[in-house]
């Protein structure tokens, strides 16, 4: 079930790792297997020709030819992975950073567009060891926030202390949280529903526990809820 | 000293120079810290098999999570891999020993004394935030435990043995090979050792300077790591910039081995060994150039991160060649598998796996979800594990016979291999499925799901484990009791399986040569390459003198524990207030316990006559005329170059991430920069008419120039002391004033500090000269000091410009 647009972007690029690492771990796999088996020692069998003794420099042995064909299909492979993921990165980081008015842009959300009340783009600072989640209205939540489904969410991560890293699992996005950086991420929710944000990186004792829940509402019900909070 | 104070067989262990005894030594330490990290790994494993579990708490499994990585890497697999450089390679290049065996038995004991301070560390509450070590977490505020202290003084120390050690053995190689023996000839390992030694020498500098720098924030309260100006993102540079190699560092040995293992049991030579032997040096290269793709997160920029993922992607295409040539290898070959080869080939197949699963961690878009997680883990421990360690335990069994003289038990060895494999897989492989969850948590919910994959790998992780029982139960069983092998029971054809096992103390009776057929002849100087014999008339065949092999030396060891005394009295100490923590005073009586049984044992070291036989053998290309120890200092003064290389980039960092810097001449008198930058020169002239005069002969030529050259170093000292003084008393030198005075003060000061070592050695070549040396063509030791105190120099010309003048 696809929950966010990040984390369809993430799966089909996963696939395509994953397929190809599937097709060239049978082959060299199969081939290992067969050479070993084929060529076991047996009773009967003696040493090949260009065994080396003890005493010589062994011969040389090994086309260039070979490893030039095995360089260029392995470039191919690699250029494949390459051209996807810049595709994905292009996605995930667009080239002119998110604002307000990009974020409007694209969302597939437009309903609050006209009046531009609540573009979500929050501002997230870890602590050791919780999150702090600010809206546009200048209200804060701790370890939890919510955002309408469909919506470009734009989240600005820092950190208030050590080096932490914020990541919602489910949406398999993640961006370092750094004292005296900001780095953006964006996602838009597909699913309502609550997913687990977790500190991906050694803050202390104390990290463990650094987890937050992002709840994914329905439009409507998230106006109500931003328009009456606090 | 009296080395008579111990019974003989301990005065051996403690005092021997002799490569294999160190090798032994090497090895036997490297597996005991290898059991030490793998009991932390195992009670990881059982803390996280279920979920909420609480067997260790928070802090204590952050601090196994940090030894637990710190010991494997450091002080576990290099190790492990240079025990068997150390025993092996002098034999497979036909060398007597390394160029330096004192300076080879003080990288040992630099080696153990520094993995004693680690596992010290645990008393004063050990590093917990991960071997990574991420600023800012290390300042003092967030962690004012001393036992981070003693972990940098332990990689210190760890750091000063490598670089002894690679310094060593980039001589022995270039420079000891036997006659004919050229360099394309070395089997693969030698090549391997090579091209790690390489990456060490560029590469530890740049550590080195990132742990000097996060001391002196911890002990002065400044803030290289802890500022708002990018410190974080400082840390992590330089870190990855040695990070990144360090992998490769930790894996090349056991490759370059594996490239000899299979061959030796499938009785064929090695596919393209040329081929292998340029991968290795191309993805040692590219190394350098990788780091970032630890970084995709930290906002480094959409660009940046897309370079990254090029070069680390391009990086599998060296590795792809390597394991192709490993496996085309068994084409029309007789494999047998005895439990060697299957080490080896398993380790290929692991590693094939780590390999691909490396190619995810590469693309910057899949590290969006991936970094921080337990598929890195999975990831890296097929690398390590799976190729380094396996690799290594195939190195074990395959020259196990040569160490001891024995077989071991082939049946529980390949018994050992079975479960080791499918343990390993049991362990690691769940890891790969559990992409959602961080790494480094001490437990986690149940509602998450991760419960069952955790109990799996937990299950492997006790096989894996209780496997590795067989092995030490088998080679300490059979060191004593084994069947004895002969020198050749595999049947190899490297020169190591030309000597007895195990080989004497001198090992070669006649040096081999080769000729240029390619066949060896051991021991007699017919068909020598260019007709040349043997030159230095090394009595090659009529009895080797084989003093030095019998001789021991009692201050390796002493001088490394002068070294552990004096680092560890810097590190343990005070914090300097016990409500709010900055800093911590150092523990003064035993920094001056350390120095001053250094200066002892130093004096020691240069006073014993210690000969090393240099045999300068024809073949040693690219430095057929270049002696050993100029060698080395050329090498060492790469290491340097890295090192203020660093110091200076760091400088470059904090400079432009800082909103605000003082004007020019605002903080630093131009006129005073000036003046030291003239001294300085000033005094590389003296020193270049030392050498000039010893070459002539001029015993006063040579003693003005030395006393001039001391003299102005004293001046440069001086105009530098009056500018620390007068900035001190301007309220400078305080934490408050910010990185413009820490960036000054810690570059200038590493700088003095070569300086006054510099004027040292003056005064050491003074009381020589005066004795009557360096005048008959023996001024080698003036040359040497001439090459490092220009490089002294030209540090300074880039520092004036940098510091003063912009």
């Amino acid at each position: 079930m696809a929950v966010s647009n990040t984390q369809v972007i993430f799966d089909n690029l996963y696939g395509i790792f994953t397929d190809l690492a599937i097709v060239v771990g049978v082959i060299v796999f199969a081939l290992m297997a067969y050479l070993i088996i084929r060529y076991r020692s047996k009773k009967s069998s003696s040493d090949p020709e260009d065994t080396p003794r003890l005493g010589r420099i062994p011969t040389a042995r090994g086309h260039g030819r070979n490893v030039l064909i095995t360089v260029t299909l392995s470039t191919f492979l690699l250029a494949v992975l390459i051209i996807t993921s810049f595709a994905a990165v292009d996605t995930l980081f667009p080239n002119t950073p998110p604002n307000a008015t990009w974020c409007y842009g694209i969302a597939a959300y437009n309903q609050t567009q006209a009046t531009g009340q609540s573009c979500p783009r929050l501002d997230v600072t870890g602590h050791q060891f919780y999150w702090v989640f600010r809206y546009p209205n200048n209200h804060t939540y701790t370890n939890f926030f919510r955002v309408p489904v469909d919506t470009t969410v734009v989240l600005d991560v820092t950190s208030a202390d050590v080096f932490h890293d914020f990541g919602i699992i489910q949406f398999k996005i993640k961006t370092d949280a750094i004292h005296g950086r900001t780095n953006t991420i964006w996602f838009i929710p597909y699913t309502p529903g609550n997913y687990t944000i977790q500190c991906f990186e050694l803050c202390g004792t104390g990290h463990v526990g650094m987890i937050a829940t992002l709840a994914v509402m329905n439009v409507t019900a998230f106006q109500n809820w931003y328009g009456s909070a606090k | 000293m009296s080395q008579d104070i111990f019974p003989p067989r301990v005065r051996r262990w403690l005092f021997t120079t002799n490569h294999k005894e160190v090798g032994i030594l090497y090895l036997v330490t490297a597996l005991f810290f290898f059991v030490a990290a793998g009991l932390l790994a195992v009670t990881m494993r059982t803390q996280l098999s279920v979920p909420d579990n609480h067997v260790l708490t928070e802090t204590l499994y952050n601090q196994f999570v940090t030894v637990h990585g710190l010991l494997m890497i450091f002080w576990v697999l290099s190790p492990f891999a240079f025990g068997f450089a150390n025993y092996i390679i002098p034999l497979q290049i036909g060398a007597r020993d390394l160029a330096f065996p004192r300076l080879n038995a003080m990288s040992y004991w630099f080696y153990l004394f520094s993995g004693v301070a680690i596992i010290m560390s645990f008393i004063f509450g050990a590093p917990d935030l991960g071997w990574t070590l991420y600023s800012p977490q290390t300042a003092f505020q967030f962690a004012p435990s001393i036992g981070l202290n003693v972990g940098a003084a332990a990689l210190i120390l760890i750091t000063v043995s490598i670089t002894m050690s690679s310094v060593n053995f980039l001589v022995t190689m270039f420079k000891m090979r036997a006659p004919g023996m050229k360099l394309r000839n070395m089997p693969v390992f030698p090549w391997a050792i090579l091209v790690t030694i390489f990456m060490m020498l560029y590469a530890f500098p740049s550590f080195l300077a990132a742990v000097l720098l996060l001391y002196v924030d911890r002990a002065f309260g400044t803030f290289y790591f802890s500022s708002l100006q990018g410190g974080a993102l400082l840390w992590d540079n330089v870190f990855w910039f040695f990070g990144h190699p360090e992998v490769y560092i930790v894996l090349f040995p056991a490759i370059g081995l594996i490239a000899d293992v299979i061959p030796t049991f499938s009785r064929r030579p090695l596919y393209g060994s040329k081929y292998v032997i340029g991968s290795m040096i191309a993805a040692a290269v590219i190394s350098f150039i990788v780091w970032g793709h630890h970084m995709f997160v930290t906002g480094i920029g959409l660009t940046s991160t897309k370079l990254y993922t090029v070069t680390t992607i391009a990086v599998s295409l060296p590795f792809d060649v390597m394991v192709i040539a490993m496996i085309e290898t068994l084409t029309k070959a007789r494999v047998k598998l005895k439990a060697a080869a299957l080490f080896a080939l398993g380790a290929i197949a692991l590693f094939v796996i780590g390999g691909i699963t490396g190619v995810y961690l590469a693309s910057v878009a899949l590290d969006h979800a991936l970094r921080g997680t337990y598929f890195v883990v999975a990831h890296f421990h097929y690398i390590m594990v799976g190729g380094s360690i396996m690799g290594l335990i195939a190195g074990l069994y395959y020259w196990f016979p040569k160490f001891t003289g024995r077989m071991y038990n082939e049946t529980v060895a390949k018994i050992h291999f079975i479960v080791s494999f499918i343990g390993f897989n049991i362990l690691y492989f769940p890891m790969f499925l559990l992409l959602d969850m961080p790494r480094r948590i001490q437990t986690y919910a149940p509602d998450t799901g991760w419960g069952s994959l955790n109990s799996l790998a937990t299950f492997g992780g006790f096989i894996f484990g209780g496997a590795q029982v067989l092995l030490f139960v088998n080679i300490f069983l059979s060191q004593r009791r084994g069947p004895p092998s002969g020198p050749n029971p595999w049947d190899g054809w490297t020169l190591e399986w030309s000597l007895p096992s195990p080989p004497p103390a001198h090992d070669f009776d006649k040096i081999p040569s080769i000729a240029e057929d390619g066949t060896y002849h051991f021991g007699t100087s017919a068909g020598l390459p260019h007709g040349a014999g043997y030159p230095n008339g090394s009595k090659i065949g009529d009895g080797y003198p084989h003093s030095h092999f019998e001789g021991l030396s009692p201050w390796p060891i002493v001088v490394a524990f002068a070294a552990f005394i004096f680092f560890l009295g810097l590190t343990i100490g005070q914090p300097s207030s016990p409500t709010t923590p900055v800093t911590f005073q150092p523990f003064w009586p035993l920094i001056l316990d350390g120095a001053i049984l250094g200066v002892i044992v130093l004096y020691g070291y240069s006073r014993e006559k210690f000969s090393v036989h240099e045999e300068s053998h024809v073949e040693s290309w690219p430095f057929r005329e270049v002696p050993n120890v100029k060698l080395g200092i050329w090498t060492f003064l790469g290491a340097e170059v890295i090192f203020f290389g660093v110091l200076i980039g760091a400088y470059f960092f904090v400079r432009t991430n800082s909103p605000i810097w003082p004007e020019v001449g605002s903080l630093f008198d131009i006129r005073n920069g000036f003046a030291m930058t003239l001294v300085l020169l000033t005094s590389s002239l003296t020193a270049i008419m030392a050498l000039v005069s010893a070459r002539v002969g001029s015993r006063n030529g040579l003693i003005v120039s030395l006393i001039a050259t001391f003299g102005l170093g004293i001046s440069f000292l001086y105009i530098k002391a009056t500018e620390w003084v007068y900035l001190g008393s301007h309220g400078v030198f305080s934490v408050a004033y910010g990185l413009p005075a820490t960036s000054y003060f810690i570059t200038t000061g590493t700088h003095g500090v070569h300086v006054f070592a510099g004027m040292l050695m003056t005064l050491y070549l003074l009381v020589n000269t005066l004795k009557g040396r360096y005048l008959k063509g023996d001024h080698q030791a003036i040359e040497h000091f001439g090459l490092y105190w220009h490089f002294v120099d030209i540090v300074w010309v880039f520092l004036f410009p940098l510091f003063y003048l912009i």
